[in-house]
Formats: C-alpha cells, sequence, structure tokens
C-alpha cells in the first residue's frame, strides 16, 4: 500500500519479505472509487445549476460574448460590488483580531474560564438574530435603544445609529459578534497544541515578541487561519438576511451587496443574462478569496504528535503567578460579560409584552411575561420550528452518509495525485459558491419535478451546499492520521472496512464537528430557504422574518420568535463546542 | 399563500383564517413583506397558490401570470374603482379582501385644544397649523421615512388634490413619464414647502429616515414627541396598543388643496390574485376568504375596512367607511402601484427618500431639490 505526500511515495512493509521485489506497478483496486459515486451525484445538484447561470451569463441574443456583463457599469451593481468586496476586507481584519485574541488569552492563561460559552452562544445563534438583536441595541429611539439612550445620557444627544453611514457600524458589530468568538477559539486551540518543547527552545533561544510570531505560532497556525478564513468568507459572501433586517428600506439601497442586488434584479423582472452575470462576477469574487485562503488546508495539516510516555507536569508550560492569573480572570469575567451583554438583551427584551417592548427599552420594570413569546408563536412558530427541524435533521444525516466515504477516498483511497488535487480544488471553490449561482436554475427544477415545497427537497440542496465543506474538513482530520495506524489497518483482508472502523473510533471529533456545524447551519440558514423554498417549508427564518417586517413596533414578538428559534443551537453548540473545536483543527487524537 | 402582512396584522389575518373553520387541507401563510412582488414575475423563486397583493395596481401589469378568476367570485372584482384595475376583457383576475384609506391623519387632540386650534379644512391651514404648534414648542408632524410607501402616499394625497386629471392620466397610461407633467413638480414643491419648514419633522429628516410606519404612530401617540401622523386606517390597531392616553386620540381626512376643490381620497388595498398554475383548494380558499362574514374576526381587532361595508367599525374608521362610500367624492387608487416599476422600491419611492434628505439638507432649498428629483425621476423612466 501506497502512502503519498508532497509528492513522495512511501511504500509501507508491515509483514516479512518472502518474495524478491517484483518491478512494476502494484494495481489499483477499482473498488474505492465507487465511495465517491453519491457525493457526485450530490454535487450535480450545484454542479448542473451552476453551469447552466454560467452559460446564461455568457449567452446574447447574437451568441456568446460578453454584452451581459455591461450590467457591471449600472452604479447599482458596482456600488453592490465595492460593497461585498467590503465585507471580505471585514472578514480578514475579524481573522487577524482573532487571532491577536487568542494570543492574549493564550498568554494569560485563566482568561478562557468564562470566555468560552459567552463567545460561543453569537456563533450559535444565526445571523438573522444576531442582527435583529443589534437593531435592538442600536435603536434610534432614546427609549428604546441601549446604545442611544446611553449615548443621551452623557453627551445630551446621540447620533441615529441606523441613519446614513453609520448602519455600517451596526451591520459589522452584528457580524463580528457572530463570528469572533468561533475564530478566537480555533486559533486558541491551535496555540494550545504547540508543544511545550518547541516553544521552551524558542524562549531559550532568546526569541522573543515579533520574532517569536514569525519563526513559530505564525507558520504552525497556518493550517488553521486557512480553516477560519474560509467558513468567515462564506459567512460574509452570504450577508444578504443580515442586511434585511438590520438596514431600514430607505437606506438599504447603500447597503447593497452583490447578493441583495441579484436578488432584487430577479424579482423586478431583469433579464436573466443580466442577473446571471451579476451572479458570476459574485462567483468569481469570491472563488478568488477562497483559492488564496485555503492554501493552507491544500498542505497536509500539522498532525498532533501522538504521545506515548506522559509528559512530566514539571516540564509543562510555566505556571504564571497567582497576580497573573488573577488579573487574567478578571480580564476574562469582563470580557465575557460584555460579549454576552447583547443576548441579555435580547432574552429581557422577549420578557416583556409587546406594547411594552415597543415603547420602552428591556431596562423597563413593567410590562414583565410571556404575551410576546404568545404573540410569535400565534405567526405559526411551532410549525416552522417542527419543519426547521426535520429539514436540517434530513440535511446532516445525508451529509453524514455521503461526506464520510468521499472524505476517506480523497485522503486515503490511492486517488492518482492530480485527480486528488482536482478534487480538493473543486470542492474549495463549491465551498465557497454562493447561493445564488444555482438557486434560480435549481428552483426551475425543483419546481419541474413537483417537488416545490418539499421538505427533502429543501434538505438535499442544503446537504449539497454543505459538502465541500464537510469533505473539506473531514479529508483533513483523516490526511492527519498517525501512518503507523492507518498502515496497520490497510493490511488486513478487509481492508476498507477495517479502515472505516479505524475512522469512525478515531475520528469522532471531526464527525462531530461536521454534523454539528451542519445542523446549525441549516437550523439558521435563511437565504437558502427563501432562495430555494416553496410554501409548505417555512423555516423559522421567515417567520422571524415576517415579524421584523415592522421592526420596533413589533420589538418584543421578534425578540422571542429570535429566542425560541435559538436555544436548539446554542444548546447543541455549548454541549460539543470542546469537540468541534478539536475536530475542527487538530484532527484526531488516538 | 404570499401575504404582505407581518406582526399584528398578521396574527389578525391569522385569526381570520381560524375563523373559516376547518379546512380539508393545509394553509401556509408566507409574509413576503414588501417584496411581495417577488411571489411572481418571469423567475419567481416563490410561486404561492394565492397572493395577497397590496399592490391591485400591479395587476393590470401581471395578467399573463394570473388565473381567471371563478365565476361565482367575478362580480366582487368588479365594483366600483376595482373594476379598472381587476378585471380586463371582461375576465375577472382578482378579488378585493381588503380596502385601505390613505388619506387618514391620525393625531392628539388634546395638543390641538392646548394651542386652540381646530383640524385643518384647506392645505393652506395646515400649514399654519404646523407653524402655530412649533412656536408653542409641539413637533407637528412625525413621518415615517423609512417605509417608502409612506413618502408616496403623501405625495398622491396632494397631486390628486390640485391636478385629478393628471393623477387620473398617469395612473391609465402605459408608459407614464411623471417627470414631463408641470403638475408633478408642483406637487412636490408643495410637499417640500411642508416638510421643509424648520422644527416640522419630529426628530428631523435624519430620525424620519429610519422610522417605520409604526414607529412614527408611536412617536406621535405612545412617546408624544409630535401631534400628528399621516396613515391609512390600518395604523388603528398600533395607534390604540401604543397608545399612554386611550382617549386623546383624534382623526381628519386629508384637506382639500384649494377653496372649492374636492378633498383626496386615496384608495389602496390588499386583493386576492391566483399565480399560474392554480388549484381547487385554492379557489376554494378564496371564495371562503372572500365571503361577507370572513373578515369579522380583524374587524374586531380593528384597522379593517371592507369595500362598500360602513358597519361595525369604530367611530374614527366609520367616518372613512362612509367617506369612501360617498358618491361625489375624489376617489382615486394609490398611483404608485400603476406606474410599474418606476413606483417601486428603486423608484418614486427612492426620488422620495433622496428628496426628503435634500430638503432636509439644505435648508429649505425646495426649489433645488424639487429639480433634482425630476431629474432622477426621469433617468429612472429612461432606464
Amino acid at each position: 500500500m501506497g502512502l503519498q505526500t508532497n509528492g513522495l511515495s512511501l511504500e509501507i512493509v508491515g509483514r516479512e519479505i518472502t518474495g524478491r521485489p517484483v518491478p512494476g506497478k502494484p494495481r489499483r483496486p477499482a473498488g474505492p472509487y465507487l465511495l465517491g459515486l453519491p457525493a457526485l451525484l450530490l454535487s450535480c445538484l450545484l454542479l448542473i445549476p451552476i453551469g447552466v447561470t454560467v452559460v446564461a451569463a455568457f449567452r446574447t441574443p447574437g451568441g456568446f460574448g460578453f454584452g451581459n456583463f455591461a450590467v457591471m457599469t449600472d452604479q447599482g451593481a458596482l456600488r453592490a460590488v465595492g460593497n461585498s468586496l467590503l465585507w471580505v476586507l471585514v472578514t480578514f481584519g475579524i481573522v487577524v483580531v482573532g487571532f491577536f485574541l487568542a494570543l492574549l488569552s493564550y498568554r494569560l492563561p485563566a482568561v478562557t474560564t468564562f470566555l468560552q460559552p459567552a463567545l460561543v452562544i453569537p456563533f450559535a445563534v444565526s445571523v438573522l438574530v444576531s442582527g435583529a438583536t443589534f437593531r435592538l441595541l442600536f435603536d434610534p429611539t432614546p427609549e428604546r435603544g441601549t446604545v442611544t439612550a446611553v449615548w443621551t445620557r452623557l453627551f445630551g444627544s446621540s447620533p441615529v445609529w441606523l441613519g446614513p453611514g453609520l448602519f455600517w457600524l451596526v451591520l459589522v458589530s452584528a457580524f463580528g459578534w457572530t463570528w469572533l468568538g468561533y475564530v478566537v477559539s480555533l486559533f486558541r486551540a491551535g496555540l494550545d497544541a504547540i508543544p511545550d518543547d518547541v516553544s521552551r527552545a524558542l524562549t531559550a533561544e532568546g526569541v522573543r515578541g515579533w520574532r517569536r510570531l514569525r519563526a513559530l505560532e505564525i507558520p504552525l497556525l497556518r493550517p488553521i487561519a486557512g480553516v477560519v478564513t474560509l467558513t468567515v468568507v462564506i459567512a460574509a459572501v452570504r450577508v444578504f438576511d443580515l442586511i434585511l433586517i438590520v438596514v431600514p428600506g430607505s437606506m438599504q439601497r447603500s447597503a447593497d451587496v452583490l447578493g441583495l442586488n441579484w436578488w432584487r434584479a430577479t424579482t423586478s423582472g431583469d433579464d436573466p443574462g443580466r442577473t446571471a452575470a451579476l451572479g458570476v462576477v459574485l462567483f468569481a469574487i469570491v472563488a478568488a478569496v477562497g483559492l488564496i485562503g485555503v492554501r493552507g488546508l491544500r498542505r497536509r495539516r500539522w498532525a498532533m504528535p501522538v504521545t506515548v510516555v506522559r509528559p512530566d507536569p514539571s516540564l509543562g508550560r510555566s505556571k504564571p503567578r497567582r497576580s497573573v492569573r488573577r488579573f487574567g480572570w478578571l480580564i476574562g469575567l469582563a470580557v465575557a460579560l460584555v460579549w454576552i451583554f447583547p443576548a441579555v438583551v435580547l432574552v429581557i427584551t422577549a420578557l416583556h409584552s409587546p406594547e411594552e417592548a415597543g415603547v420602552r427599552g428591556w431596562w423597563s420594570a413593567s410590562g414583565l411575561g410571556f404575551s410576546s413569546f404568545a404573540a410569535a408563536a400565534n405567526v405559526g412558530l411551532f410549525r416552522a420550528l417542527l419543519s426547521t427541524l426535520i429539514i436540517a435533521s434530513a440535511a446532516t444525516a445525508v451529509l453524514l452518509v455521503i461526506a464520510v466515504p468521499t472524505a476517506y477516498l480523497v485522503a486515503w483511497g490511492g486517488l492518482p495525485l492530480r485527480v486528488g488535487r482536482t478534487v480538493m480544488a473543486v470542492f474549495v471553490v463549491l465551498a465557497v459558491t454562493p447561493v445564488q449561482m444555482y438557486a434560480a436554475p435549481l428552483r426551475d427544477v425543483i419546481d419541474a419535478a413537483g417537488l416545490a415545497g418539499s421538505r427533502i427537497a429543501l434538505a438535499l440542496v442544503h446537504a449539497a451546499a454543505g459538502l465541500p465543506f464537510a469533505v473539506l474538513l473531514l479529508r483533513s482530520a483523516f490526511a492527519s492520521a498517525p501512518p503507523a495506524l492507518v498502515s496497520e489497518a490497510l493490511q488486513g483482508p478487509v481492508r476498507q472496512s477495517a479502515v472505516l472502523a479505524t475512522v469512525q473510533r478515531t475520528y469522532r471529533p471531526a464527525l462531530i464537528a461536521v454534523a454539528v456545524l451542519e445542523f446549525a447551519l441549516v437550523w439558521n440558514d435563511f437565504i437558502v430557504g427563501f432562495l430555494v423554498s416553496g410554501p409548505g417549508t417555512t423555516p423559522l427564518s421567515l417567520v422571524l422574518w415576517g415579524e421584523a417586517r415592522q421592526f420596533s413596533a413589533s420589538s418584543g414578538p421578534v425578540a422571542a420568535a429570535a429566542v425560541v428559534a435559538s436555544i436548539v443551537p446554542v444548546v447543541l453548540m455549548l454541549t460539543f463546542w470542546r469537540t468541534v473545536v478539536r475536530g475542527l483543527t487538530t484532527g484526531s487524537r488516538p | 399563500m404570499a401575504v404582505s402582512w407581518s406582526g399584528q396584522e398578521l396574527r389578525a389575518f391569522h385569526k381570520v383564517l381560524d375563523g373559516l373553520g376547518t379546512l380539508d387541507y393545509p394553509v401556509e401563510v408566507v409574509p413576503l413583506g414588501d417584496d411581495i412582488s417577488t411571489a411572481f414575475g418571469a423567475r419567481s423563486t416563490r410561486r404561492p397558490d394565492i397572493v395577497m397583493l397590496p399592490q391591485p395596481g400591479l395587476v393590470p401589469r401581471h395578467l399573463g401570470d394570473l388565473e381567471p378568476m371563478p365565476d361565482d367570485l367575478a362580480p366582487l372584482g368588479q365594483a366600483r374603482l376595482w373594476k379598472d384595475l381587476l378585471t380586463h376583457d371582461g375576465t375577472t383576475y382578482g378579488v378585493p379582501f381588503k380596502t385601505a384609506h390613505k388619506s387618514a391623519v391620525w393625531y392628539r387632540p388634546s395638543v390641538f385644544e392646548q394651542v386652540g386650534v381646530q383640524p385643518p379644512r384647506l392645505w393652506s391651514e395646515w400649514l399654519t397649523l404646523n407653524r402655530t404648534l412649533t412656536q408653542a414648542g409641539i413637533t407637528p408632524l412625525s413621518l415615517a421615512a423609512g417605509d417608502g410607501w409612506v413618502l408616496t402616499d403623501f405625495l398622491e394625497n396632494v397631486l390628486l388634490g390640485i391636478a385629478p386629471s393628471v393623477y387620473v392620466d398617469l395612473a391609465a397610461a402605459t408608459d407614464p413619464r411623471p417627470s414631463r407633467q408641470p403638475q408633478f413638480a408642483a406637487a412636490l414643491r408643495l410637499l417640500g414647502s411642508m416638510w421643509s419648514a424648520p422644527g416640522v419633522l419630529a426628530g428631523g429628516v435624519k430620525e424620519s429616515l429610519v422610522q417605520q410606519f409604526p414607529d412614527a404612530l408611536i412617536e406621535v401617540f405612545g412617546h408624544r414627541r409630535a401631534a400628528m401622523v399621516l396613515a391609512s386606517d390600518f395604523a388603528e390597531p398600533v395607534v390604540r396598543s401604543f397608545a399612554a392616553d386611550p382617549k386623546d386620540i383624534g382623526l381628519f381626512t386629508f384637506p382639500p388643496m384649494s377653496p372649492g376643490a374636492a378633498a383626496p381620497v386615496v384608495v389602496g388595498g390588499d386583493v386576492m390574485v391566483l399565480p399560474k398554475p392554480t388549484r381547487d383548494d385554492a379557489r376554494d380558499l378564496v371564495r371562503r376568504l372572500s365571503a361577507p362574514d370572513a373578515p369579522d374576526p380583524w374587524i374586531k381587532e380593528g384597522g379593517f375596512l371592507v369595500d362598500g361595508r360602513v358597519s361595525g367599525y369604530s367611530p374614527e374608521l366609520t367616518r372613512l367607511a362612509v367617506q369612501l362610500t360617498k358618491p361625489g367624492e375624489q376617489l382615486q387608487f394609490d398611483l404608485s402601484d400603476q406606474l410599474g416599476r418606476l413606483g417601486d422600491i428603486n423608484g418614486l419611492w427612492r426620488v422620495l427618500t433622496d428628496f426628503l434628505i435634500q430638503v432636509g439638507g439644505r435648508g429649505g432649498d425646495v426649489p433645488g431639490a424639487v429639480d433634482d428629483a425630476i431629474d432622477e425621476l426621469r433617468r429612472v423612466e429612461e432606464s
């Protein structure tokens, strides 16, 4: 059995050699290729509509050409492109800030005691919920908006936070609140995995500060930076619902992003070719960013050395002094409180009656009770809850069944090097493909098949959309397995199943990470459900959005619906967070 | 079924559905908000069985996408006013569910008593009233500029008040060019003169821009920071549930623009249409919803007018309902719905939003702002 890595081919011999070596190539069994078949079929759900969109973009009345791309000279479209690029920049900003926060918490132990749950909760809730939360906080009426109230108290008058230009602050705050915790957790896990002897050796050499960062932390964390950047870029490109819920109608034009612009164009009956061209431009931007951002994923991830002997605790990281520990503990508590504050505001707002929440902020003491929850329940919240549960569970199950064999095939199936590379590149591009690229053709197909409004169709689309990232993640985890373990598993007569059993045992963190992330992603999704689903599959996010149309006056029911919609993903994330982070970063520990 | 309602209105509609008794098919209500026009269209991504369309003016533009109404329901779509929009070549494509009176101004009587004035009977009196209130330290007007349709409603009232014939021509034109109508610019000037007067708008233009329709009502009745607000009949439940003083609620209708002219009455409404292809279940639901007593639960909640019915409402709404059925009134359907793309979120909504920002930011250079708005409108017409 050959192991291939970095162009080097290793032949592992697991037993005594009995005959002479025979020249020639070993036969490659075709069996493993079958493992990739389901993934191929599922990916076609995306690939074919993407192809249709690309063709439509280049088809002009007189044949093929770039005629449709004249849409890009349109002022609105140009502004949308600019804003979308701005969002990608915001992403990089968040990754950098997250890295330094992680470094800070690493150098000041005990910070993480409280920080973990506080950082995870925002990550678990949907974009729509965090948008609603920040719109509550920044409401321009001093009786309702927390920030406006504080500002007015301090300086006599407050800027209109949702007004022209300033709404960016609210948007970026909401986005950052959602993603920063995730970024910090991942980087922190990576830092924790740096072997102590390495870092001690560097310290002994007197390498400090920036030089140490450049020599040690940055190179070692590059693969993790790849994972992080990829996920956050995907989110930034999907920014759509955040703008719909945060920015008042009169300002939405200046907050326009390509996704929204595309959607408005499709709905106002623009020429399909032009809207397809918009989609292709969006896609090109994102694919470029994605491919740059995931170079870390392509390399073999830096695997954890297998510790055979428990390290002597006295040789571990030196324990900081007690005063430093206490200081770190206090800082951690302060940051955690600030970070959890928006969620607290949301919950308390939900506990006010609709009348009270519409007039006064969360700090008012009257009108407490559950009437906002009752009001939210009256617009079909619980039906939507059930619908969402079915869709998310089905999508997660389908995804796992298909992604595991595929990832195994890519990691250990002995694919020729070039094929493996190509498959990976395709998956990276698919992972960041915006929904707009496949929504319209897919929707037509679902309609034509008479599946409009079927939950299973929607779940399949979700599974297809989640597949690329799941495969990338699982493949990294599989590839980081200790080679001895794999070679051993590959020796037996029932090779594939033995390997799969080992995989199951060893890679549970990565599997759980994929399952939890997919479930939460589908549960919180707005854009796919909005663009692809038909009537009959109203997901939670659509109910929430319907409630939020007249935002301030319905603060109470909106907050209540948001709280109800967040319970499941928050509990799920808090329960599995450690495992998820392990699965996302260090792959496996035997 | 796609609807544009949310919050309280959506809950009221659910009560209406519950009141229909048990149906042998599930009804799913999808709230699409202002983007309800996405429910049909060449490449619609959502095709519901029934659309509750808040812009009846869109019906003539989408005849190809709609199923004709069954014969037993067709007469409902042929009532006065509705006929021009819903019936085409003898075939009816929609049935009215709800009527909206868009020329109502809700105010707090206590403030008017405080400065000793009556509701205005003429546009010029209204401007004087605003000055009187400002001098007494009271902000007269709350404007929900965060919702574009509030601004177009205001403009339509002024235009219908000064030039009904221009209004009707624009509504009927296949390729409307409002930027070429001097009366349209005149209406903008009048509007600008009201909006740009110092201290008239609660929170100034900046805060008006982020105020949605219910926020403006809360501003008047909840926080009591302004005296009045132009809002349709469906503002009623919001006004009543957020009013700090439930007895301090009054209503007057939009005054005539000049002595001897008729007062403008802009009418809107929600019509039920059936996108192609339809099913029997959908026809059945439309039939049930158009029964005379179907909307009773919503009428109890308030803020609901039925075409041609004048009883069973609160006193304020009864006045509006009577005005809608009186002969000889200057009734016209909402104009922006009938202008197609020109009247929607990227057309007139945007032009008026920018116009408001201009008159607010230029310290009252109304003529300049009007010229810019007309230029922008021309660009939209030509695109």
